[in-house]
């Protein structure tokens, strides 16, 4: 139920800036930083961090049970078996790239450059998808060598914990993608370059979560067997 | 005017929506798109109590079987899925969410706020909340509920579905209606800390906020930090069961044990996140009817910090009998026993509160009181479990029944009664029938004391937990009986407070704005309050900044009330106007409603029937719903501009 | 209604921000700042330094069996905590944001470690 409305053209433009752009947030509260107690930083940027707070919980939970059932599988392939760190590091290496990428776009949009922007949040939507593409080789490489979720502890940890992280990766493209969308558009501006910043939190987030993962489960010497 | 960023905006006049955006403001649709935190709570209120009485129709059942020595009332199977949903829904479908429908009408109105930071994510949990809890009672009617507890323990939950030993789709029901439970729970969290640290009126420091606020702070955090973890293990149970792995299988090297280490984890913490809320409800109300402020203001809130952070601590005294070794049980045994003491200091604060107050045994303050005797009783069973060896005979007996449910029911369900009293005049601007309320009470006390105090005996003598029906010679049959009567006498009492708030509702005696002669802010404005809550945000200069404009002391601290102080809201001191963005009370912009938060909420059983039908490609459509709805909600402002 | 006549609106103040060149940072802070964020340069040396620690990481991976397990995993670490750290300081802007930002994260990322230790350790990780 799509509605397109035509205001005439003598009514003077509408002072939230709608004109098809997304509003600013209603001056109830704490979006205008400064009033009343509050802390000077704004919802959106709280929120994102309260939020990938409780994500350190998500993610520590599923690294500890990798952790903890290290060297414990009965049978089946091991790590030495089929990790291939050459490919995992240039994997790896373009993630940590994309982050450069990312907070290279919100500077483009802080300064009002948005030609940049669109080049980084696209070329950081690439890199992550590269990334994707590697970790998918890696787990249908694995799986075709005998490796599977439910071949082992191995197996039923690593897949897991990677598999949650490409995921939360995956959303990130779509989210980076739908920005560039917005930019595209002309819909995303200078003063919105606090959901740049937010997306790039996020973003920044799954990037360290996987220096975590590429040096504990991919690096450290494997167990014996 | 204009700005950077005009050169590359749409051309004038050209705006595109998807879907009209609502805007009725009574009837059924008002309700459906409210982003309005009053109604919200409402919401949560209504739907929670629903589920309150499926819980209890559930427990009289499992108090019917166990009225006797082998009961034959139930099957073994009918009465697994009857305990199993029994607490899973007074967890989750009925303590949390009332957590939440309580902070969701008062913070705002306690912090000088006109709504809380995110009003269509307050609405989106609401909306995850509904559909989770229906999500659950649906497994009723698609082949059984979840039957292995509330805690789901492994390897029974986690064996695969193949292997026949815990057949149906009860657990995965389970596993996948509490992940949709917790991303609700978080939404709300988020939401209400950002609130109460971004959101305040000028003035309203941390440590002039009501306590209620400061326990709900402290309970978002939990609740944060402790989601994700039964998150995970919810995820390796589901993963276990329908894909093979091996997280709890032993004969693949897993361990059971690390599901109850992460289930616990978060189950701790939660009993915290489940009896905080009451513990500020009993904070508020206290006060108001001893007519004294509470004893201790800063005591209690560091309290509830410390319980906040030591509740971290005492895990795994929900496994003392599962073989930690003597290093882990001491040092938990210790940290148990360490938490009482934050918790019992609140209990003496409370007390010095009530002592040589000029008291008011209104409802409102009897159910409080109740909340003190009996959650010191369940305090007091509590603090004999942190005793490792005596736990060990006490486990999986009634006794820890006993226990929790003087915390949760005597405590915090006491609590919730005494808040409805209380905040019913604000709400509705009628005061509940005192009468009725009285009778209320005391037919919740008699028959909570009937039906749980024997269990403490029933369990030292050795009844099971979760166990079906009990053999005959072994004595428990009396006491038995004794706490089924008194199951019923709750049903009663429930019956009472029900017909209670429909006749007060709108029959009941008309309450001022300021019903009780309260302390704080939510008494300033009236009742009911309007939607932008305060006309003018008011200016806070004290702590119960509101009792302070209403009364000085003089030189002997005997009240004197100020001239022309109380609730009439235009003697509360506002800030400059000219900051004021409501210009003074007109054209305040209030957050307009939204189909979004409905629609994104919508996704989420769509994928999780897919889930536990294993019918995958229905995760597709629910992706693409919750992605719709997402955009949508992203691309509409949160204010309609007209 | 109109609401962009009281000062200090959002868009006005994005508005009073003048787009500087892009090696510098805008003047002014931006909401949440009490740092100015770092140029576009220094995001780049961050960069630079990120895939040379990763590299000395890979490598010393390499050096199994040539130096003792308990060393290696010590110095993997110890990288993964400069990149870890890095990425949080600069990308993230915690250097340059409000301390409450910093507080929060600590805050989970603490309470993660502990608790998770706590739990391999209660389950004989950790080789005991």
């Amino acid at each position: 139920m799509a509605t397109i409305e035509q205001t005439p053209s003598t009514t003077p433009p509408e002072p939230e800036g709608t004109q098809g752009l997304p509003a600013p947030t209603p001056h109830f509260g704490g979006e205008e930083p400064g009033h009343g107690q509050g802390t000077g930083i704004t919802n959106g940027k709280l929120a994102m961090w309260l939020f990938l707070a409780s994500d350190c919980l998500f993610f520590g939970a599923f690294i500890a049970a990798y952790l903890l059932y290290r060297g414990r599988h009965l049978n089946g392939l091991t790590p030495r078996d089929v990790f291939n760190i050459p490919f995992t590091s240039a994997t790896s290496f373009i993630l940590l790239m994309s982050s450069l990428t990312m907070v290279l776009a919100l500077a483009a949009i802080q300064r009002g450059d948005y030609r940049r922007l669109k080049i980084w949040l696209m070329a950081t939507a690439l890199f992550g998808a590269t990334f994707i593409s590697g970790q998918v080789y890696e787990f249908t490489e694995f799986s075709r060598r005998g490796l599977k979720v439910d071949t082992n502890l191995f197996g039923s940890t690593f897949f897991v914990l990677t598999g949650f992280h490409g995921a939360h990766v995956t959303l990130g493209i779509i989210w980076l993608l739908s920005l560039w969308g917005l930019a595209a558009q002309g819909r995303l501006t200078q003063r919105d370059a606090e959901r740049v910043e937010i997306a790039g939190l996020y973003w920044h987030f799954v990037d360290i979560v996987w220096i975590v993962i590429f040096t504990v489960v991919y690096l450290v010497p494997q167990p014996g067997k | 005017m204009t700005t950077v960023s005009d050169a590359l905006t749409v051309p004038t006049g050209r705006r595109i929506s998807l879907l009209r955006r609502p805007k009725s403001s009574t009837g059924f649709w008002s309700w459906f798109t409210t982003v309005d935190h009053k109604k919200i709570a409402l919401l949560y209120t209504g739907t929670a109590l629903v589920f309150f009485v499926l819980g209890g129709i559930e427990a009289l059942l499992i108090r019917l079987q166990l009225a006797q020595a082998n009961g034959t009332v139930l099957t073994a199977a009918q009465y697994n899925q009857l305990f199993t949903m029994h607490g899973t829904t007074m967890v989750f479908l009925l303590g949390m969410p009332l957590a939440v429908a309580f902070g969701n009408y008062l913070i705002p109105l306690m912090i000088g706020a006109r709504d809380v930071a995110f009003p269509r994510l307050n609405m989106f949990g609401y909306w995850a909340f509904l559909f989770g809890g229906c999500f659950l009672y649906s497994s009723f009617f698609l082949g059984g509920a979840p039957n292995g507890g509330w805690f789901g323990y492994t390897p029974l939950t986690s064996s695969p579905i193949t292997s026949g030993i815990l057949p149906g789709r009860g657990p995965d029901f389970w596993t996948v209606g509490l992940i949709m439970l917790g991303i609700g729970s978080t939404s709300s969290a988020i939401n209400f800390i950002v609130t109460v640290i971004n959101m305040r009126a000028p003035g309203m420091t941390l440590m002039r906020m009501p306590v209620f606020v400061w326990m709900m702070l402290v309970v978002a955090f939990l609740t944060l930090f402790a989601i994700p973890i039964v998150t995970v293990a919810l995820i390796m149970v589901y993963a276990d069961r329908n894909f093979a792995t091996t997280f709890f299988l032993p004969g693949k090297g897993g361990d059971p044990l690390l599901y109850q280490h992460l289930f616990w984890l978060f189950g701790h913490p939660e009993v915290y996140i489940l009896i905080l809320p009451g513990m500020g409800i009993v904070s508020e109300v206290l006060p108001v009817f001893s007519r004294k402020p509470l004893f201790g203001y800063a005591v209690v809130v560091f309290s509830g910090i410390a319980i906040g952070f030591l509740g971290w601590g005492v895990w795994a005294h929900h496994m003392f009998a599962t073989g930690l070794g003597p290093v882990a049980i001491s040092a938990f045994g210790l940290s148990t026993m360490l938490i009482a003491i934050p918790t019992g200091v609140k209990i003496f604060n409370w007390l010095g509160t009530v002592w040589k107050g000029s008291v008011r045994l209104t409802t409102a303050m009897l159910f409080c009181l109740g909340f003190i005797a009996q959650f010191t009783i369940g305090g007091l069973s509590g603090v004999l479990h942190s005793v490792v060896p005596a736990d060990t005979q006490q486990t999986d007996t009634y006794f820890v029944v006993a226990h929790f449910h003087y915390v949760l029911f005597g405590g915090l369900v006491f609590a919730v009664f005494g808040g409805f009293y209380y905040w019913f005049p604000k709400v509705y601007g009628r005061y509940m029938d005192e009468r009725l309320g009285k009778l209320n009470f005391w037919t919740m006390v008699v028959g909570f004391n009937l039906t749980f105090f024997p269990m403490h005996l029933l369990g030292l003598w050795g009844q099971p937990r979760r166990t079906y029906r009990y053999d005959s010679g072994l004595g428990w049959e009396g006491l038995n009986v004794v706490a089924t009567v008194g199951a019923f006498i709750i049903a009663l009492s429930v019956l009472i407070f029900i017909v209670n708030v429909l006749v007060s509702r709108f029959r009941g005696a008309p309450a001022p704005d300021d019903a009780w002669d309260g302390r704080t802010l939510e008494w300033s404005i009236p009742s009911p309050p309007p939607e932008y809550n305060f006309a003018e945000i008011p200016d806070v200069e004290a702590r119960d900044d509101f009792w302070h404009r209403k009364y000085t002391e003089d030189e002997e601290g005997r009240l004197l009330p100020l001239p022309s102080g109380g609730s009439d809201a235009a003697e509360v001191t506002t800030h400059d106007g000219a900051h004021d963005p409501s210009h003074g009370g007109h054209g305040i912009h209030m957050p307009s409603p939204s189909y979004f938060p409905a629609i994104v909420a919508l996704g989420l059983p769509i994928i999780g029937y897919g889930a536990v039908f294993k019918t995958f490609w229905v995760l597709v459509p629910g992706a693409v719903v919750v992605l719709f709805g997402i955009y949508a909600w992203f691309i509409e402002p949160a204010t309609a501009s007209d | 209604m109109a609401t962009t006549e009281t000062p200090g609106t959002e868009l006005e103040r994005a508005a009073a921000q003048v787009p500087a060149h892009a090696t510098e940072p805008a003047p002014g802070l931006l909401p949440g700042e009490v740092r100015p964020h770092p140029s576009p340069f220094k995001y780049v040396m961050i960069a630079v330094i990120l895939v040379v620690v990763t590299a000395v990481e890979v490598a010393t991976s390499y050096l199994e069996g040539d130096i003792p397990d308990g060393l290696i995993v010590t110095l993997l670490l110890g990288m993964a905590i400069i990149k870890f750290s890095l990425v949080v300081a600069w990308y993230m802007h915690l250097k340059t944001d409000l301390p409450i930002f910093r507080r929060f994260f600590i805050l989970g990322l603490v309470a993660a470690i502990t608790l998770y230790a706590a739990v391999i350790g209660s389950l004989h990780g950790f080789g005991n």
